[in-house]
């Protein structure tokens, strides 16, 4: 088994992914990107073609994906669902951070 | 070799249908989503159930899958074919850092097939994967190599399994969360048409040391009393090497000491925080409980003098 040198670039600031490279790391169509700015489960301002996405938004994307097809979700529901998520994950690093075992309260 | 049998894992029979699947799979994944669940290992339980789903879901890797099953139930003694041992997983492949790479999200196998016949041109498919890497690993960059597994056909068009390792560089400053993104590592294109890309998601592994945050960086300082209420220069590690770090006089426990740029490298880089955590001595020697009985009565001190009758 050979062993393969590849570029790796970090999705970020420097990096970002377009509207077309999101909805292909998700498996889905550019439309379906508008659809997620529509309803707020990414954020995106000017035109369709100027939107620039870093690993937040793809991390998102791909979550709302999963509500959708493993869960038939709508996408409404997908963006509550992800918000709390997001919600109960930063409380549990502030809590993780004051040095609180999460699995313990 | 552990043989991983995802029906066992959803709790289904062999012959289940798409439906019975699909309904373990939503049960489960409630019970053992990491957000929720109070299960101690639940989130290992959860990259199972979630690797058997995305296999049993679909017709062909299950058919693949079932292929492999076979060999186990009808010998006993289960001969893998080359590139299957311990399920699906990437590996640290650096000797004594077996553990480097050592978790596996099955998004690998996600994604759908694109449709179209063999004399359409088409990109392949983009796959996603979670590695977990040490924080040391983000503070200072590291190349790792990975092994990924993924379908593929023989030259009789079955499906199998196969395996390949990717020689990746981990950028220092990266943060939990955060994609890499492999370019034309994912699926094959057809007809001549561009490899999908592969994102790898970064998670971190648990520190013992260090708790993160974003960039930042937490650490317990433990202080002796009169450290904390005298005021002292205290040796602490950092990610960097030592530093003498200065605790202001009436420091109370808890006190966070900020040293600035000293997390997660970036621009502008994270700052480590150290979390002061007052330590008694204990009384177990009459030297010491002469001590506490000496401060008692030099000190007069009424720790609940708010709390009213």
């Amino acid at each position: 088994m050979k062993t393969v040198a590849v570029t790796a670039t970090l999705v970020g600031s420097e990096k970002p992914l377009d509207a077309g490279e999101l909805a292909r790391a998700c498996g889905a169509e550019e439309a379906w990107v508008l659809q997620l700015v529509k309803v707020g489960i990414i954020e995106a301002s000017g035109r369709p073609a100027d939107w620039r996405f870093d690993s937040g938004a793809l991390q998102r994307a791909l979550a709302a994906r999963s509500l959708q097809r493993d869960f038939d979700a709508s996408l409404d529901a997908a963006a509550l669902i992800l918000d709390m998520s997001n919600e109960i994950r930063r409380l549990k690093t502030k809590l993780r951070v004051l040095g609180v075992d999460v699995n313990a309260i | 070799m552990e043989f991983k049998d995802y029906y066992a894992i959803l709790g289904v029979e062999r012959g289940a249908s798409d439906d019975d699947i699909r309904h373990a799979y939503r049960k489960l994944a409630r019970k053992y989503h990491p957000d929720v669940s109070k299960e101690a290992d639940a989130e290992q339980r959860m990259r199972d159930v979630n690797e058997a789903y995305q296999v049993l879901k679909d017709a062909e890797k299950r058919a693949a899958y079932d292929n492999l099953a076979a060999g186990v139930s009808a010998g006993g003694d289960f001969r893998p074919p080359p590139g299957w041992d311990s399920g699906f997983e990437f590996r640290g492949a650096s000797p004594g850092d077996d553990a480097a790479f050592s978790e596996f999200f099955s998004s690998l196998f996600g994604g759908r097939r694109r449709p179209g016949g063999a004399h359409m041109r088409a990109r392949g498919e983009d796959h996603h994967a979670a590695i977990e890497i040490d924080l040391e690993d983000a503070l200072h960059g590291a190349m790792r190599d990975i092994s990924l597994r993924s379908i593929g056909h023989d030259e009789r068009g079955q499906p199998r399994l196969q395996e390949r390792t990717l020689n990746v560089r981990i950028p220092a400053g990266v943060r939990e969360g955060q994609f890499i993104r492999l370019a034309g590592q994912g699926m094959p294109g057809m007809g001549g048409g561009e490899n999908g890309d592969l994102y790898l998601e970064i998670r971190f592994k648990p520190h013992p040391r260090y708790r993160v945050e974003g960039r930042d960086l937490y650490m317990s300082l433990p202080v002796a009393p009169w450290e904390a209420m005298l005021g002292a220069s205290v040796r602490a590690p950092t990610p960097g090497g030592p530093v003498d770090v200065t605790v202001p006089a009436n420091s109370r426990n808890g006190r966070k000491l900020r040293l600035k740029g000293r997390g997660i490298p970036g621009d502008p880089a994270g700052d480590l925080y150290l979390v002061l955590e007052v330590v008694w001595p204990p009384a177990d020697t009459e030297k010491a409980r002469q001590a506490y009985r000496n401060l008692a009565q030099e000190v007069p001190f009424d720790p609940r003098r708010n709390l009213g009758d």
